[in-house]
């Protein structure tokens, strides 16, 4: 079996965290949180969840290309196709879907919570496993902080008095939203 | 003798405007190196260069206190005001390149001649003729037309004097806003307390200053506050040993330090937007950030004619431009094998004119280029 691809870890990870790729990469921990997803969870969890992902992927620009305009999602846009594909191929998958969504956790609070006994019993326990900080940078690269544009407390300061600042959120975060 | 190159008001403020330039330039290349150090490693190193980028953001505000005390205004959106690297200063007779370098063996022997003590053999060898192929060089005077400055010591040399004798003939010569002065209760944490310049005296204690930190000239290694000049500073990281009191330039005594020049984001040098993939998400974030230099630039000029205030915003904007700088030497920067991406300090042109205009920091700004 081939090692899961970096390259695939990190696209899945745009997907699942909407953040772009370079500030996925502008964590520094990416390579980290992949080897951190592999010793929790085994190397063939993980490339059964590359591989789930590329198929949604592939699912979403089939329908997104119009094969069957008659389908009722056919209307929705680019990125619900992908919402939809995701939500099918790994977020309702009883071994896949647990992974993701702790994957999801690991990019926002840069922890590794874990995976519930219902999944350990039935697909393996592994060492690394246990709930657990990846690296001592890991908290503070949380993409949490960005999320709700406020710096980690204790961490990144951010200038004396920038508290009475509202918080600068960018606005494809906003999600129409106004400020 | 020769015959000074500065006879008038104008002629200083110009060559200030040449000193506000040199020494915002020294930034960009020891932020770059700083922040190409990975997290948690290179303690040693990063307190090193940290302090001296921090001395240098002083020496910015002193020169600005000058310039104002004369009458001048002080303009960081200036075109050209941020140099394009690598830039060029002088070395005695030779001139040497800046780069924007990762923390390497390179990028601290540059440092070294940056901050290197530097007197010419004699009061004709000040000024040297910039070769007709050269690059311009940064310590250049403004006033004499292809010459530049044996070293950087020089140059100052030149307007402490300048300043003397056009004082002598102007006794209106300070007659500056006051209230345009940066005084200590807007610099803190700052590398030394900032100097307010109303006279001939403080101003020249101002720019003697700036030549001390900077190259230790005539106080030896330590100044009379017990403070190491930025060339030992640096030394220390050649020698591998901390300096203490008493010791000889070449033989520093302290407890040991270490480089681990191997623990750094390997940034292409002096990358330039043209080296990010056209139209990608790194290349925006590229563009982004010196955007966001530009308008921070913008800010401190705000803050250098009459709202000192500001002076803590541009605090938390440099926080910002932190965390902007960290995310981009994180990312490889694809097609350069395997060299990682780093602020290129191209300031758009859109903050070269009217800074009212320019946009907020953060935002968006493709297509804004020089």
């Amino acid at each position: 079996m081939t090692a899961p691809s970096f390259e695939e870890f990190l696209s899945l990870s745009v997907d699942l965290t909407a953040f772009e790729e370079t500030v996925l990469l502008g964590t520094g921990l990416a390579r980290d949180y992949l080897a951190k997803v592999q010793a929790a969870c085994g190397d063939e969890v993980v490339t059964a969840l590359l591989a789930a992902h590329r198929a949604a992927r592939a699912d979403a620009a089939v329908d997104a290309g119009g094969h069957d305009r008659a389908l009722p999602y056919r209307t929705l846009p680019d990125r619900a196709l992908l919402d939809r594909a995701l939500r099918h191929r790994i977020f309702s998958d009883d071994r896949l879907g647990p992974v993701a969504r702790n994957v999801i956790k690991l990019w926002y609070a840069g922890m590794w919570y874990a995976l519930p006994p219902e999944w350990t019993d039935r697909y393996g326990a592994h060492a690394a496993g246990e709930t657990s900080t990846v690296t001592a940078a890991s908290y503070q690269e949380g993409l949490l902080w960005r999320a709700i544009g406020a710096n980690p407390p204790g961490a990144k300061a951010p200038g004396y008095g920038s508290w009475a600042q509202p918080p600068r959120i960018e606005d494809r975060y906003l999600n129409g939203a106004t400020k | 003798m020769t015959a000074s190159t500065i006879n008038n008001r104008d002629d200083l403020i110009s060559y200030l405007h040449v000193a506000l330039a040199l020494e915002h330039a020294t930034i960009p290349p020891y932020l770059t190196a700083y922040y190409s150090i990975r997290s948690t490693t290179n303690s040693d190193a990063a307190h090193i260069i940290r302090v001296v980028a921090v001395e240098e953001m002083l020496h910015l505000t002193l020169v600005a206190n000058v310039l104002n005390a004369i009458g001048g205004k002080p303009d960081l959106n200036r075109p050209g005001f941020v140099p394009s690297y690598p830039a060029y200063l002088p070395d005695g007779e030779n001139d040497f390149t800046v780069d924007l370098r990762p923390l390497s063996p390179e990028a601290v022997e540059t440092f070294c001649k940056i901050e290197r003590p530097g007197q010419a053999p004699s009061a004709d060898a000040r000024l040297v003729r910039t070769p007709d192929s050269g690059s311009p060089v940064l310590a250049f005077s403004p006033t004499a037309e292809g010459m530049r400055f044996y070293s950087i010591g020089e140059f100052y040399a030149e307007i402490i004097e300048g300043l003397g004798k056009v004082a002598a003939d102007d006794p209106k010569l300070f007659s500056g806003d006051p209230d345009l002065q940066v005084g200590p209760e807007y610099f803190y944490s700052g590398g030394g307390a900032v100097i307010v310049v109303s006279d001939l005296d403080s101003a020249c204690r101002a720019l003697r200053f700036i030549a001390a930190q900077g190259e230790g000239l005539d106080s030896g290694i330590y100044d009379a506050d017990g403070e190491l000049a930025h060339y030992y500073r640096f030394r220390q990281l050649q020698l591998g040993r901390y300096y203490q009191v008493g010791d000889e330039p070449d033989a520093p005594s302290g407890p040991p330090l270490s480089v681990a020049w191997d623990d750094v984001y390997p940034v292409k040098v002096s990358a330039r937007l043209a080296d990010y993939p056209p139209g990608s998400e790194l290349a925006g974030v590229a563009r982004d950030f010196n955007a966001a230099y530009g308008a921070f630039l913008a800010l401190l000029t705000k803050a250098f004619n009459g709202q000192p205030g500001l002076l803590q915003d541009a605090v938390c904007d440099m926080f910002r431009l932190r965390d902007g700088f960290n995310r981009l030497v994180r990312n490889p920067l694809p097609g350069s094998d395997g060299l990682h991406a780093a602020p290129t300090f191209e300031i758009p042109a859109a903050f070269g004119s009217d800074p009212e205009a320019a946009p907020a920091a953060g935002e968006r700004t493709q297509g804004v280029t020089r």
